[in-house]
């Protein structure tokens, strides 16, 4: 044995344990230095909301918070919170449309207001952000009305009934009911405009009934798509899926009808089992902060909640920002709707079958 | 009394193990739970006071409707196997007598083609060929041929369109081996009798191939009654398949027993065609194996 290899005995078994101790230890440094970060678990968009969230709002939040934020944006949302744990829920903020918070309510899962006193935001928000149509808060909202063509000659579409048009049949986009909360809301804007009111359920299948031929989509991205490609003349769609190619010479318009928007909300609500309440709470007022809001309206075409907001006039212009603008939304009865859903859904399914 | 030696563990019997395990795992266990899911009022894990019920089975038979998508949906695998069958079976007859090796292996490539391209991209993919606007209604009112689009698809047209162009490969890889297989003496010695190539192909090729049939066929029909993105998106979601409502059911419903229930419909369908199919395909070849 050499003099040298008593002062430095490395054997082949010592180096590889050292060199796999010290690449776990390279590995896990990260998560070990974030180990006292606690971590909020939410829900978000992709697109450009998802695109804005990850390079700008959600660092600013992590950083002024000193915390973690890990968002899901793989739909669908509520079956992963059906089937986790009450006392350890995947989701702390759920962020979904009304009807799904309305479902996540009704079984248990989120908590059906925010306290005010928690969220000092809220006090800035339009009326409608926090009405009893509302589970949680309300942080965007946009109008649904008619997305249509401007170069196919249809001429002036001003009201709702125009959509039954004969002159749209076979170039009319409508969505799969069951499993769209625009169609879902559009079954209940078809009560009033020929019934009693939204809960009219006969007069709504009637009315159905007379819209085939009819292209159904799944997802307000594939109806934009839908009209873009000239497959559809006309559609029903919010204003953010239209707005959203001002600029880009697309031949396509968003009328808003003469009876009333149908309101589409983004809605954030915090789950019962959620460990870190406090940092929930400080996520949903920090995301109705106005320059927040201002942000995001104006990368995505949302109406923001917060009255105080002063959107660019190019978006103040078309968006939702004034009492008076925002008198127009039409709210629906989500709970009422749910009730029902399994009805509706086995009627309009076979309506719509080819 | 002589001592009793230990029962002792065949050291090749171990060697099962892993996969006996894993099929226990991710096929056994999901599918109880399934099935144990479908008759209890709620999910045990997160709620409280679940019981069984029955209410999941007899929302199927009370409502015509969901029988009306069974059918719908057998009736698409039904026609998604026959069609596979009658494109694959000639062209696995010729890639497994071709001589040339070549041409075995350009067969084999164009097989396997479509094989390299997801199912998604495939679909749209025929989407643009069939749709209202797509390429074969632009070429026909460009011809003057036809004044309105033909409704290619949003029907079930269209969806048995996509399914077989996904499905044939795999008829044809599991003909290809059972044809390969059959002594070609037999079919000369057929003819040699006096029978027509037609007749020798009809009374010999024919029947032998019948487990490569009965293969192919069961496998086509098992993707095809339990696919999902073709239907969508070529039915428009205007046609209806179980795999469809079941997704529904758990994405927008929320209803995981309902969604259980009708995939246990499903695997016990899929289970009786193909012991029905089994023992008809055993009858006709004469097979006592197969019945």
């Amino acid at each position: 044995m050499t003099a040298s290899s008593h002062r430095f005995p490395l054997s082949r078994r010592r180096l590889l344990t050292g060199a796999a101790s010290l690449g776990a230890g390279i590995l896990a440094a990260p998560y070990v230095a974030r180990a006292d970060e606690p971590v909020l678990n939410i829900t978000g968009w992709g697109g450009k909301w998802g695109d804005v969230m990850k390079a700008e709002i959600g660092p600013a939040f992590e950083s002024e918070f000193k915390c973690k934020l890990k968002t899901d944006t793989a739909l669908p949302f509520l079956p992963k919170l059906q089937a986790s744990s009450r006392s350890a829920p995947v989701y702390d903020v759920l962020h979904t449309n009304s009807n799904e918070q309305w479902a996540a309510v009704e079984m248990g899962l989120v908590e059906p207001k925010i306290d005010p006193k928690l969220v000092p935001n809220i006090a800035d928000v339009y009326p409608y952000a926090v009405s009893d149509k509302i589970v949680g808060v309300c942080i965007f909202t946009s109008a649904i009305g008619l997305g249509m063509r401007t170069d196919k000659g249809y001429g002036s579409v001003t009201s709702w009934k125009d959509y039954w048009d004969a002159k749209f049949n076979g170039a009319r986009g409508g969505y799969v009911i069951p499993a769209n909360s625009l169609g879902q809301a559009f079954v209940m804007m078809c009560g009033t405009l020929y019934g009693k009111g939204q809960t009219d359920l006969d007069a709504a299948y009637a009315a159905l009934e007379k819209l085939k031929p009819i292209k159904l989509v799944d997802f307000t991205g594939a109806m934009e798509k839908l009209i873009l490609s000239g497959e559809a003349g006309i559609g029903i769609l919010h204003d953010s899926g239209i707005y959203r190619y001002d600029g880009q010479n697309q031949p396509v318009d968003f009328v808003t009808p003469s009876e009333g928007v149908l309101s589409l909300e983004q809605v954030l609500s915090i789950t019962p089992g959620s460990k870190v309440k406090e940092l929930a709470n400080a996520y949903i007022n920090y995301m109705l902060r106005p320059n927040v809001q201002k942000r995001l309206a104006e990368t995505v075409w949302y109406s923001p909640a917060n009255k105080q907001v002063k959107l660019d006039a190019r978006y103040d212009a078309k968006l939702l920002t004034t009492p008076e603008k925002v008198g127009k939304l039409i709210q629906v009865d989500w709970k009422w709707y749910n009730a029902q859903k399994d009805e509706i859904d086995s009627r309009v399914n076979r309506i719509f079958r080819a | 009394m002589p001592a009793t030696s230990a029962p002792r563990v065949n050291s090749l019997a171990l060697l099962i193990l892993p996969s006996a395990l894993l099929f226990a795992l991710f096929f056994f266990l999901p599918i109880g739970l399934m099935a144990v899911m479908s008759v209890l009022t709620g999910n045990p894990v997160v709620m409280p006071n679940v019981g069984f019920t029955t209410k999941h089975y007899a929302r199927m038979g009370n409502d015509s409707y969901y029988l009306e998508v069974i059918w719908t949906t057998i009736r698409i695998g039904l026609w998604t196997t026959l069609a596979a069958l009658v494109i694959g079976y000639p062209l696995a007859h010729w890639m497994a007598r071709i001589r040339s090796r070549t041409g075995h292996a350009l067969l084999l490539m164009a097989v396997l083609a479509p094989m390299l391209t997801g199912i998604v991209v495939r679909t749209f993919a025929w989407m643009t060929l069939l749709s209202d606007k797509g390429v074969i209604n632009q070429i026909l009112t460009s011809f003057g041929l036809i004044t309105k689009p033909l409704q290619l698809m949003y029907n079930e047209t269209g969806i048995i369109i996509g399914l077989v162009h996904i499905y044939v490969p795999f008829m044809v890889l599991t003909l290809t081996g059972v044809i390969g297989r059959i002594d070609e003496r037999l079919e000369q010695a057929a003819e040699n009798l006096g029978a027509s190539p037609w007749r020798a192909f009809m009374e010999v090729t024919l029947p032998l191939s019948l487990p490569g049939i009965l293969a192919g066929s069961l496998l086509v029909f098992a993707l095809a009654i339990s696919a999902y993105v073709t239907p969508i998106l070529l039915g428009g979601f205007q046609i209806m398949t179980l795999p469809i409502l079941i997704y529904q059911q758990i994405s927008a419903n929320f209803n995981v027993g309902f969604a259980a229930a009708l995939g246990m419909v499903l695997l016990a369908i899929s289970l009786i065609l193909v012991i029905a199919y089994n023992h008809m395909l055993g009858l006709v070849s004469g097979q006592r194996g197969l019945q």
